[in-house]
């Protein structure tokens, strides 16, 4: 009797999951669907006008030319500003180096990404021993993370307060410190780095944490902007605690 | 200590991805390089500045997901299937990328889906482990009864099940997608990993390219695939950890 409920459970676990799924994409549709319907009329119109202000291009060489751009951009070289801007590398070492956080975090950005076969073939090896190590590392810092609550703990039981209620206290007092400090905190910080909204800052926040990444937001990425020297040192701390802020979350 | 060896192990990536990549950038930086001030040359009254907002302006529809060749009566990208698709790629955490929300509402959307839809994941993904494992568990006791193996068809299992996921979830379907996808053997086992391991750049997304044509069947087995394969690897994973700590 028991397996029959177990195998109920499951079943309706699955089918609970692609209905979550069927739903969400329905919602997202419904919201997603007329912006970029405008968006694509507007790069439409901008294609048009300058055929139209510059007549020699035949429409040929205009899309050949978008063609080798598109190539580009998805190559991530990003040709604008003159020449000397070529210079700094999507590669140089600090780049490579957050690369290759993103990698063992498994938030994948995507705004980088190796090109050549040999970089990938070794950024597959390199994620499947880097994850395990990364995990591994994350269990770490939320054990020092956890024993700040457990010395609230013990304050309050030291104080005489019940079992229970410093359990819950606890868990409330981390829960509102780490969505302070991890989220709301950091997006009033991204407002002022990177001109984003805060609900941007907000959203970006959740997309890194939860290791989603999709990279559309990627902080010190906007070329007209001047950033301080540590300042990504200081977004990869953030980031890692608080990815372990969430482990920990999980495990509770 | 471990912090130590986690930084180190980042910055030896690091190091060896420039290597690796850094020749390859500068080639396609100069070939662009080229491209934009021969196209400048040939038609001398294109001026620098006009031609420089078309090109941000061609980025930043890039970014938005559209590109602008050919006509614009292709289909949006925001259909039933790819938002579908879109939804899989923010619960299970892959997050390609090559599709987000551009509505501030699809966003804060996104946000509540996520929130509750990752833990509803992962729940899943931990049955489906558990159900693997004990199959092979079963497997290892009847082969112990039929042969009297002991503690030896407990490591065969193990080996075996090893060997067949990453047959079924690593090594084959890079076959697929070559033939559906047109990618090369390596660049489907790249996009495999990348997508199991819940990575998902984005660089390379399955059914995306619109000069091919996708049998009806292709975009569910693909999520199957990645229900499966990601709770295989995350046995995988947990296992490595486990020799780690």
């Amino acid at each position: 009797r028991a397996m029959c409920s177990g195998r109920l459970q499951t079943a309706l676990l699955v089918a609970g999951y692609f209905v979550y799924l069927l739903v969400g994409a329905a919602v997202f549709q419904a919201l997603e669907r007329t912006a970029e319907k405008q968006e694509k009329m507007a790069a439409a119109q901008m294609k048009e006008a300058f055929l139209q202000n510059f007549t020699q291009l035949t429409v040929a060489e205009m899309e050949q030319f978008m063609k080798n751009l598109i190539e580009a951009i998805q190559n991530g070289v990003y040709p604008v500003g003159n020449e000397s801007q070529f210079e700094e590398s999507n590669w140089d070492f600090s780049n490579s180096f957050f690369f290759a956080g993103t990698v063992v975090s498994t938030i994948g950005y995507g705004t980088l990404h190796p090109k050549t076969a040999g970089g990938q073939i070794f950024c597959v090896f390199f994620a499947l021993f880097g994850i395990p190590l990364n995990i591994v590392f994350l269990h770490r810092v939320g054990k020092m993370l956890s024993l700040l609550c457990k010395k609230l703990g013990k304050f309050l039981y030291e104080k005489g307060m019940r079992k229970k209620k410093i359990k819950f206290l606890t868990l409330l007092f981390f829960l509102t410190t780490g969505i302070l400090v991890f989220l709301c905190l950091p997006s009033v910080f991204f407002q002022i780095t990177e001109g984003w909204s805060y609900s941007e800052g907000i959203y970006f926040a959740f997309i890194t944490l939860s290791t989603i990444g999709f990279g559309d937001y990627v902080v010190g990425k906007q070329s007209d902007r001047k950033y301080f020297s540590y300042y990504r040192v200081l977004v990869a701390i953030w980031i890692t605690f608080g990815l372990a802020w969430i482990a920990l979350l999980f495990n509770l | 200590m471990l912090l130590a060896a986690y930084v180190g192990y980042l910055g030896l990536g690091a190091a060896v991805l420039q290597a690796l990549e850094r020749p390859a950038e500068v080639q396609t930086a100069q070939h662009l390089l080229r491209e934009h001030w021969e196209l400048l040359a040939n038609h001398t009254c294109l001026q620098g500045p006009a031609l420089q907002r078309l090109i941000e302006g061609i980025i930043q529809a890039y970014k938005s997901g559209i590109t602008l060749q050919g006509n614009t009566t292709s289909l949006g990208r925001w259909d039933y299937s790819g938002s579908f698709f879109f939804s899989i790629s923010a619960i299970t955490t892959i997050g390609y990328g090559n599709l987000s929300p551009s509505t501030a509402v699809g966003r804060i959307f996104c946000i509540v889906f996520a929130l509750f839809g990752i833990p509803l994941n992962l729940v899943l993904l931990n049955e489906i482990g558990q159900l693997m494992l004990l199959g092979v568990q079963h497997c290892a006791r009847r082969l112990e009864d039929v042969f009297h193996w002991q503690n030896k068809a407990s490591f065969l299992m193990k080996t075996s099940a090893l060997v067949i996921g990453l047959l079924l979830f690593l090594l084959l379907p890079p076959l697929l997608f070559s033939d559906k996808e047109g990618w090369s053997y390596e660049e489907g086992f790249y996009y495999s990993f990348i997508t199991l391991s819940t990575i998902g750049f984005g660089d390379y997304v399955i059914g995306m390219n619109p000069d091919r044509t996708y049998p009806s069947w292709y975009k569910n087995v693909i999520s199957l695939w990645i229900l499966f394969g990601m709770a295989w690897l995350a046995l995988v994973i947990k296992f490595c950890i486990n020799i780690l700590e």
